[in-house]
């Protein structure tokens, strides 16, 4: 939203402010400023000019034109190409040395031979409208005096979001309002209600739905002269960004701009009947809107019909068919309240905003429909000479009880503040504000809510804490430590766990990544993952965000392929949700889970073994059990994690078809589960008094027989003096044959109580060997 | 005689000492005079023919003749031995400077690192550290924080829908609303995390990003505690006294609203492109959590009142370490990750 310096002025007499004072200001107590910019700061040194002479130039469009431009710069010659540049003509003239719209610097030039000292300048070069068919047209001025109505002025440039629950700052009054309170100013306002005339309306007003349109005031003009803006009204509207049209319709995006009530006029003879109609859409009704488009409606939208049909869309545009055109003569002035949620949903289903829906979505005031209304008479006065109003005010509203004044409690105010304020303070702020405020008990306020703050705005005394925290500064409460019992906080154990298992996989050389949430569909078939399993986002931007991720895998996938270009060897991992979707309107589960990866271009053995040892880091004494290979991994390097009787994830090597050049080992470990188990639980076990014994021995297997499992069965026949089994080596070549192993292990045995004599090791030894040989292993002697 | 044939024999050990020139001859002379047929160990037996009178002169005689050479011997082996272990010692020299064999520490990612600090500074002061899901209801991320459906507020934040009608969280607020559902009052909470919005993405916007949200409810919290607060987070943050400006600011979960600026760090207050000429930046929203937020929570807005806070843990990172590219810190690249 756009603020005019000048219209604040004008709307705060007497306000002395710099604009960049102005704009902190408000900042500072109202709503943040996003900066300020002079507009056109070259009228400084625009000037009229009458045109004394105009002579065609040969062989060209271009006129010679001899100006008077007042005292300062004189007679000058200029070479102008405007159609409507003739003697007599009082026009804009700009200086050479002077910048205007569109950068447009001006120098004096020699064209065809004449030297143009200036330029004469249109609406358009000088960006006081959007006319470029001419130079300017002036009257009432002398040459050299500045153009009538269009000092230069400062534009406050305010973000709406900050406006969101401040219907009555989308005008220039509302922002006066809060700069006379700010600087305990009187506020000037421009309405007069005695403008508004009485007797028997000409038109008639059938609200058909008061929730949707709580008001509906008109007024009928007749004698009505349809032609261009004068230039101050025009420039105004320019400074503000809105596109000056014509007179009547410039007016009434001049009301809205000063009292935020949006207006539409229609053209009375266009419209059939002499009643308006406000309805929801009938299903399937077909709207021409005045921006061109056509609209398909249906009942949630509520629209402004004659007899016809639809004429406007309610508090979002009018309609093509009862536009203002520059024959028009009588016109019905529209000036109306809507619901603001309607207004919004109509606004995001048909995906078009306009000045009027932003308006009414934040909830505007009915009561400000008939101010606007008055103001607008007094302004169609001035730029349609003659015009006339038929008949008296039609307005139809259902009145809604006026709100109930807020308590304040004096000393609850100060609590919340943090800083004590006086009673007499409150009052001025609340009241410079125009709250009306009542002390029907000691320390006690109530406060009445001005009907422009009481729509969504202002309810509770919360809202009141703020316009007195505000006014008086936050920057005058001290920041004060809370007094408050000791409690020892309750302790987030899962995520002092994952910073735990992110500070390890660090300490182990694995550099933490972080990959969105999402993939897309292209990346999920290339692991075999179907689409459907993914949760879906309804509204991507682009297709790389169409699934939630249910596997770190193919991020982790992508920074493989993405550092493999600058790096020979790394490691990676992350820490990150996986999302499973869950029947119906369920939240899904978010799994968290950790995904190490380490990429090498060796033969990529050493890498699935340097995962398996971070695991076990992660889950002392963890298996890494044989498993059948996913389609994306490696289907003879596959297998999963397993630990205290769980399997909690999976250790792999890339397929190598998913990796260009390389090799790529994953560990995957599901956290929640890991969590789920709670930490290891640890019990002291006496040292051993009595020494114990060992022997190695070699197993001869074939080639593919898991060292685990050999493992297993030299422990179980070793029984209870089995104290450990470690394996050593395995050995391949002569004297085995070419298809068996040897695999050594060291077994060490001991008991508590004694120290084992040779029979009893010896008994063990073959008892192991037995066991073995039972199981079609050999032993090598 | 006897004296004369000693000290020849002293003068001649000695001599040997001083000559040997490894532990080897050192040795060969030690048996040589000092040895079990060495030449005092003669003497020794020659003594018995002596008077007993002489015998016990010519007896102390030898002995500190033999002392004085055993001392000797010791002391030239002592340093044979300390020469020899010195240049054992020498030849095994090695080039400390040679890199360490093994695999290079990894790097925790930068905001992996704020989230740990934030979230230690606030232990400290008594706050639990709370999670929430990514994916949340409609009623969490909006209407329980007093976004009813169709308010314009909603325009402010650009949602993932998903297919469930649920939606990918815009802000760490909702989790305000979990902890009061979970904990009750009093609380004090912080609840950093990944946040969602769905728009384009160029070196200052991103769709995916982290938050920290904080919310403490007591009784009879002021904007004076909140400030004490903010205050204290920011300078553990920056590590210096930080300048900071409060300034009204709407958000519907709170009432008052606050925007909190503080003076720009990199020009002090004077203007720079940062702060965008103004000498401020905006760093953390916050303000009094409305009484709709705490019903919403179960939580009787009558007895019980806060302050809540956001603070953008991605901007505060970029912040930090001058990161000029937003996109940087989800893209994986280990050039840029290292550098933590
Ligand atoms: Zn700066």
């Amino acid at each position: 939203m756009k603020f005019s310096c000048n219209w604040l002025r004008e709307l705060v007499p007497g306000l002395d402010l710099s604009p960049r004072d102005l704009t902190r200001l408000i900042t500072m107590k109202t709503a943040e400023c996003e900066g300020v910019e002079p507009f056109a700061p070259w009228l400084e040194a625009v000037v009229a000019a009458r045109v004394l002479s105009a002579e065609p130039m040969e062989g060209s469009h271009n006129l010679k034109a001899v100006v008077d431009a007042g005292p300062e710069y004189g007679t000058r010659t200029v070479v102008c190409g405007a159609p409507n540049c003739r003697p007599g003509l009082l026009t804009a003239f700009v200086p050479p040395g002077v910048t205007i719209a569109a950068g447009k610097h001006i120098r004096s030039v020699v064209i065809q031979g004449v030297e143009s000292q200036g330029m004469l300048a249109s609406g358009a070069e000088l960006g006081l409208n959007r006319d470029s068919a001419g130079v300017l047209e002036l009257d009432g001025v002398e040459p050299g005096s500045p153009l009538p109505g269009c000092p230069v002025d400062h534009i406050i440039e305010v973000d709406n979001k900050s406006l969101t629950h401040r219907p009555d700052l989308w005008g220039h009054l509302g922002m006066a309002r809060e700069v006379a309170a700010i600087t305990s100013l009187r506020l000037a306002d421009p309405v007069r209600g005695d403008l508004i005339p009485s007797g028997a309306p000409a038109w008639q007003v059938d609200i058909r739905d008061f929730e949707l349109c709580p008001r509906y005031s008109a007024l009928v003009f007749e004698n009505v002269t349809v032609g261009p803006s004068p230039l101050w009204l025009q420039a105004r509207l320019e400074a503000l960004g809105l596109n000056p049209i014509s007179n009547i319709v410039d007016v009434t995006n001049y009301v809205m701009a000063e009292l935020a009530e949006p207006m539409h006029a229609f053209d009375a003879d266009l419209l059939h009947g002499n009643t308006i109609i406000v309805r929801r859409a009938e299903e399937g009704e077909e709207f021409a809107a005045l921006n061109g488009e056509s609209y398909r409606l249906s009942p949630s939208n509520l629209v402004i019909a004659d007899q016809r049909g639809a004429v406007a869309l309610a508090g979002v545009i009018g309609g093509a068919g009862s536009a203002i055109r520059p024959a028009t003569t009588r016109i019905v002035l529209e000036s109306a309240n809507f619901e603001p949620a309607n207004i919004r949903r109509t606004s995001a289903a048909l995906k078009l905003r306009t000045d009027a829906s932003m308006r009414f979505e934040k909830a505007q005031d009915p009561v400000n429909t008939v101010r606007a209304l008055a103001r607008a008479v007094e302004l169609f006065r001035i730029v349609s000479p003659g015009i006339r109003l038929a008949g008296g005010l039609v307005d139809s509203w259902r009145q809604a009880p006026p709100p109930p004044p807020i308590e304040l409690d004096l000393e609850w105010l100060e609590r919340r503040l943090g800083r004590p304020i006086g009673k007499e303070e409150v009052r001025r702020i609340l009241e410079s504000l125009s709250f009306r405020v009542e002390e029907p008990r000691p320390q006690v306020f109530q406060v009445g809510v001005p009907s422009w703050r009481a729509t969504k705005d202002i309810s509770i005394r919360e809202d009141l804490l703020e316009e007195i925290g505000r006014m008086v500064g936050y920057d005058t409460v001290p920041p004060v430590a809370p007094l408050m019992p000791v409690r020892r906080p309750w302790v987030n154990e899962e995520r002092l766990f994952h910073h735990s298992v992110r500070q390890m996989a660090a300490a182990q050389g694995f550099t933490e990544v972080s990959n969105y949430s999402f993939i897309s569909e292209e990346m999920a078939a290339r692991f075999g993952f179907t689409p459907d399993e993914h949760l879906r986002v309804s509204n991507p931007i682009s297709s790389e965000q169409t699934l939630l991720r249910k596997s770190l895998l193919p991020g982790i996938h992508k920074n493989i392929s993405d550092n493999a270009r600058f790096y020979g060897e790394f490691r990676l991992f992350e820490i990150g949700n996986e999302i499973h979707k869950r029947e119906g309107r369920q939240l899904p589960l978010e799994a968290p889970h950790l995904m190490a990866a380490i990429y090498t271009r060796g033969d990529g053995s050493a890498a699935l073994f340097e995962l398996k040892r971070l695991a076990e880091c992660l889950l002392p004494g963890c298996e890494a059990r044989p498993a059948e290979a996913r389609p994306y991994e490696h289907p003879a390097r596959a297998g999963e994690i397993a630990w205290r009787g769980k399997t909690l994830g999976r250790l792999f090597e890339l397929h190598p078809r998913l990796v260009e050049q390389g090799r790529a080992a994953i560990l995957d470990l599901d956290l929640a589960d890991i969590f789920a188990l709670g930490p290891l639980p640890r019990k002291y076990v006496p040292l051993r008094r009595f020494p114990t014994s060992e022997f190695d021995l070699s197993v001869v297997a074939g080639l593919r027989v898991h060292c685990a499992e050999i493992g297993a069965r030299i422990r179980d026949a070793a029984g209870a003096l089995c104290e450990r089994v470690q394996y050593l080596y395995s050995y391949q070549g002569k004297p085995l044959p070419e298809d068996r192993q040897s695999l050594t292990y060291r077994v060490t045995l001991g008991a508590p109580d004694h120290t084992l004599s040779s029979d009893e090791v010896g008994t063990v030894r073959r008892n192991i060997i037995a066991a073995l040989e039972a199981a079609g292993f050999g032993i090598r002697q | 005689m006897l004296d004369s044939t000693l000290s020849d024999i002293e003068a001649r050990a000695l001599s040997a000492i001083e000559a040997a020139s490894d532990a080897a001859a050192l040795e060969r002379a030690r048996v040589e005079f000092l040895g079990r047929k060495g030449a005092l160990a003669q003497i020794g037996k020659d003594l018995g023919k002596l008077s007993p009178e002489e015998r016990a002169r010519a007896g102390k005689l030898l002995n500190s003749v033999k002392q004085l050479l055993e001392e000797r011997f010791d002391k030239k082996q002592t340093w044979f031995e300390e020469q020899a272990l010195r240049a054992r010692l020498d030849a095994e020299w090695l080039d400390i400077t040679l890199p360490a064999p093994g695999v290079r520490p990894g790097a925790l990612h930068p905001l992996t690192q704020i989230q740990k600090e934030l979230e230690d500074l606030f232990t400290s002061l008594g706050f639990a550290v709370v999670d929430g899901p990514e994916v949340e209801t409609e009623w969490h991320n909006f209407d329980a924080l007093n976004i009813p459906p169709a308010h314009p507020a909603r325009d402010a934040q650009d949602t993932f829908w998903l297919e469930n009608g649920c939606l990918l969280r815009t802000h760490t607020s909702p989790v305000q609303v979990r902890a009061m559902e979970r904990f009750g009052a009093p609380l004090r909470i912080i609840a950093p995390g990944r946040v969602f919005r769905n728009e384009e993405v160029d070196a200052s916007h991103e769709h995916t990003f982290y938050q920290l949200e904080g919310m403490m409810i007591d009784r009879d919290v002021s904007i004076g505690h909140m400030l004490y607060f903010m205050k204290t987070l920011l300078e553990a943050i920056f590590r210096r006294e930080v300048t900071v400006r409060l300034r009204p600011g709407f958000f519907p979960f709170v009432e008052p609203g606050f925007e909190l600026d503080i003076q720009c760090l990199l020009c002090g207050g004077s203007g720079c492109p940062v702060c965008k000429q103004s000498g401020w930046v905006e760093l953390l929203p916050c303000g009094l959590v409305h009484p709709n937020v705490l019903r919403a929570g179960g939580i009787d807005p009558r007895e019980w009142n806060g302050f809540a806070f956001g603070l953008g843990l991605t901007r505060l990172v970029m912040m930090r370490y001058a990161i000029d590219d937003i996109r940087l810190l989800q893209s994986g690249d280990l050039r840029f990750l290292e550098q933590f």
